[in-house]
């Protein structure tokens, strides 16, 4: 124990102490952080240039229910969604009533020229047939067409209904979208709404995918650079294959931890300090505790799941590219686990959800996903964990065999039935 | 007094390729122990075996008069033939996370560790990296890691491979003065040559079987001086002499290996005939041609 006491401290030491470890604790937050607030600020520069179009219309009543409705879209964000509030853009508009064939070269010479970003041909048939034209450069821009049609929809459906002799306020009654808030329940009270749940549970699940991969890599990493720096026998005359791989993958967890422990750190600070009090949806990113104990057990667990499988294939290959191609046994679960997230975040509490939750190889991220909008069912959180207690226990002593030979043996990777015969050799 | 090395029919096959078969050998406390043989002779495997990297498949390993066990392994310096060191660590630390795993404590592994850099000149390169070091120095570093705590048994897989010539003169006079001390070393070699003149008793491995074993004064007396080293000018005529069992000739200086019972003055004679000798030196046989001639009686 007293040896892999000594590996585990170096192993620990040498890591938190270089720049790549000061480096990455300090970019990840701060690339969260920018996720988070340069997309805020772009949208505010986007709204400094309004969109300037022209609205060409042989009715100059419709011309302006669609300009008002143009108008009314920018100055109302409350009305839409939150996530469609952010991409309101701004507009300068012109009204002209003469839809000839003249007019419209003009204001395709005006756009082609960037005097204009584009123009509406909202002629009488056009109208008639519910089929308008906006002619634009960036015709691509997908959420402002989206806008541009649903102002044109509602201007038209409006003056449609004021000709049918209705009055304004009875139409706005009419036409107001009804919102539908989804109400997370925790514990049986009223929580925060579902798209803040979501956020934070695609957030930390994706950050555990992100370190129990960059730690189970080190692992396997450190591993190889231990054979090929040839170390590795010198090590051998005072300890144990066994007490090796122990300091090694208990020494890089303990490093992950440090790491996650920092970005707590750095999360609830950037909450306490209010940065997060932007007018965004992040505001509403709440970080339950029980969610953050379980990123914690499911870094542990995953990480000594993964970690095991990568220690194996390092000690099986000499050079860094060989393991390149030999990481698909550990690549291809956490990475179908982060596929299949979308379906077990949808239907918490399926059948789909329970059964791929519980496999050990998907568990650190599917049932943390569960853990994360919903409460799983005690019994099914403590058959997960038996479960990859177990697995990660029979794939430890897997690891171990095959790194106690491997570590030994240089050049050719070994085939399956070689790699079958390693299991077997007594020592 | 016990011996520092005892093995008992080791045997360790890897698939169906036989490493080590049935060894037996014996290296008593102090004094310079040769393990010689070709490379892929089983040597390093053997080596592995004592000190516990792999077990054997069959008999036992013995050290300091004890059955194996881990705890001796303090009592090992092993420089390995495939040597290495963290690259990113700094030299102070490197030899202090080395020691520590040999039990020392972490303060009396760091004084030792300066004390070893102090007299092989890298007191200057203690709190480098051990990437800023030159080749030689790294070799240095991995000495000391080897000898840092002291071990009663040195074991040094091809400790010359790869030694500069300045390096190599430092470690023989440390593992001399190490002997000196009483202590019993290893070493494990396919250079017959280089390790002759340090050994005090010698086993020559061939295929995993010890093939000649004892000391090595012994042994050679056993060869005899059959071999004639001959400086000349002319003509020798050691073509189809009934006296001579080989030769390798190099134009005006040739070396003899003689006939069992020949002896050398006739050959002395025979070649005065034709030829002016300018050096005419009886040799005791290399270790090299010793291990030629039983592995070939072998074969």
């Amino acid at each position: 124990m007293h040896n892999v006491w000594i590996l585990v401290q170096r192993e620990y030491l040498e890591r938190v102490r270089s720049k790549s470890f000061m480096i990455f604790t300090l970019l990840m937050p701060a690339l969260m952080a920018g996720s988070v607030i340069i997309p805020a600020k772009l949208a505010e520069m986007k709204s400094g240039g309004a969109r300037r179009i022209v609205i060409v219309a042989g009715n100059p009543e419709i011309a302006i229910a669609v300009e008002q409705q143009l108008l009314e879209t920018e100055s109302t964000p409350g009305a839409t969604s939150q996530a469609d509030q952010q991409a309101t853009e701004s507009y300068a508009v012109a009204i002209s009533t003469t839809p000839t064939e003249a007019e419209r070269n003009d204001l395709l010479q005006q756009v082609t020229d960037g005097k204009i970003d584009g123009f509406l041909w909202l002629t009488d048939e056009a109208v008639a047939q519910h089929k308008v034209t906006y002619l634009t450069r960036d015709a691509a821009d997908f959420r402002g067409n989206r806008e541009l049609r649903s102002a044109v929809t509602a201007a038209l459906a409006k003056h449609r209904l004021a000709e049918k002799g209705m009055s304004g306020p009875e139409v706005e009654a009419l036409l107001t979208p009804i919102t539908l808030d989804a109400v997370h329940i925790e514990k049986g009270k009223e929580g925060v709404s579902g798209a803040a749940v979501f956020a934070t549970a695609v957030a930390m699940v994706m950050l555990l995918y992100l370190v129990v991969l960059i730690y189970g890599v080190a692992v396997m990493r450190s591993v190889i650079e231990e054979k090929s720096s040839r170390i590795m026998e010198v090590l051998l005359s005072s300890v144990t294959a066994k007490e090796l791989l122990a300091g090694k993958i208990l020494g890089v967890g303990a490093v992950g931890l440090t790491q996650i422990l920092i970005w707590i750190i750095f999360a609830v600070a950037f909450a306490v300090s209010g940065m997060m009090a932007a007018k965004s949806f992040v505001s509403e990113i709440h970080i339950p505790t029980a969610g953050v104990i379980f990123f914690g057990v499911f870094f542990v667990l995953g990480y000594f799941l993964y970690s095991a499988m990568y220690a194996a294939i390092g000690s099986m290959v000499t050079t860094d590219q060989e393991a390149q191609q030999m990481q698909w046994p550990a690549m291809v679960p956490i990475i179908l686990a982060v596929f299949l997230m979308n379906p077990v975040i949808q239907q918490p509490n399926s059948q789909l959800a329970f059964w791929l939750s519980i496999i050990p190889f998907f568990a650190p991220l599917l049932m943390l996903v569960r853990v994360l909008v919903e409460e799983p069912p005690v019994w099914q959180l403590a058959l997960c964990l038996g479960l990859m207690l177990a697995t990660i226990y029979g794939l430890l002593s897997l690891a171990s065999r095959i790194y106690r030979v491997g570590i030994l043996m240089y050049g050719k990777r070994p085939t399956l039935p070689e790699l079958r015969r390693w299991l077997r050799y007594t020592g | 007094m016990a011996n520092a090395v005892e093995l008992r029919g080791i045997r360790k096959t890897y698939d169906s390729f036989v490493a080590v078969d049935d060894l037996s050998f014996s290296i008593r406390q102090g004094g310079v122990y040769g393990l010689l043989g070709p490379n892929g002779a089983g040597k390093t495997s053997s080596i592995r075996m004592m000190i516990g990297i792999t077990m054997p498949d069959a008999g036992e390993v013995w050290l300091f008069g004890e059955k194996f066990h881990r705890q001796q392994l303090h009592r090992i310096g092993y420089l390995p033939e495939e040597r290495g060191l963290y690259k990113r660590m700094k030299t102070l630390d490197h030899l202090v996370f080395l020691g520590r795993l040999h039990a020392l404590s972490e303060h009396e592994a760091r004084k030792r560790s300066l004390a070893w850099c102090e007299r092989l000149q890298l007191s200057e390169w203690t709190h480098k990296k051990v990437e800023e070091l030159s080749k030689g120095m790294q070799q240095k570093v991995q000495f000391i890691a080897a000898l840092l705590h002291d071990p009663d048994l040195i074991l040094m897989d091809e400790p010359f491979a790869g030694l500069d010539p300045a390096n190599a003169v430092m470690l023989k006079d440390v593992l001399l003065e190490m002997k000196k001390a009483g202590k019993t070393i290893l070493f494990s070699t396919h250079r017959m040559d280089q390790v002759e003149r340090l050994c005090d008793a010698i086993c020559l491995i061939d295929h995993g079987r010890a093939v000649l074993e004892g000391d090595l004064t012994k042994i050679k007396a056993r060869y005899g001086k059959n071999h004639v080293q001959m400086q000349y000018e002319g003509d020798p005529a050691l073509e189809g002499s009934d006296l001579v069992e080989s030769f390798n000739n190099y134009g005006n200086y040739v070396e003899v290996r003689l006939k069992p019972g020949a002896d050398p003055q006739e050959l002395l004679r025979l070649a005065s005939n034709r030829a002016r000798i300018s050096r005419f030196e009886l040799l005791e046989p290399s270790l090299e041609e010793i291990f030629i001639a039983v592995v070939g009686k072998n074969a």
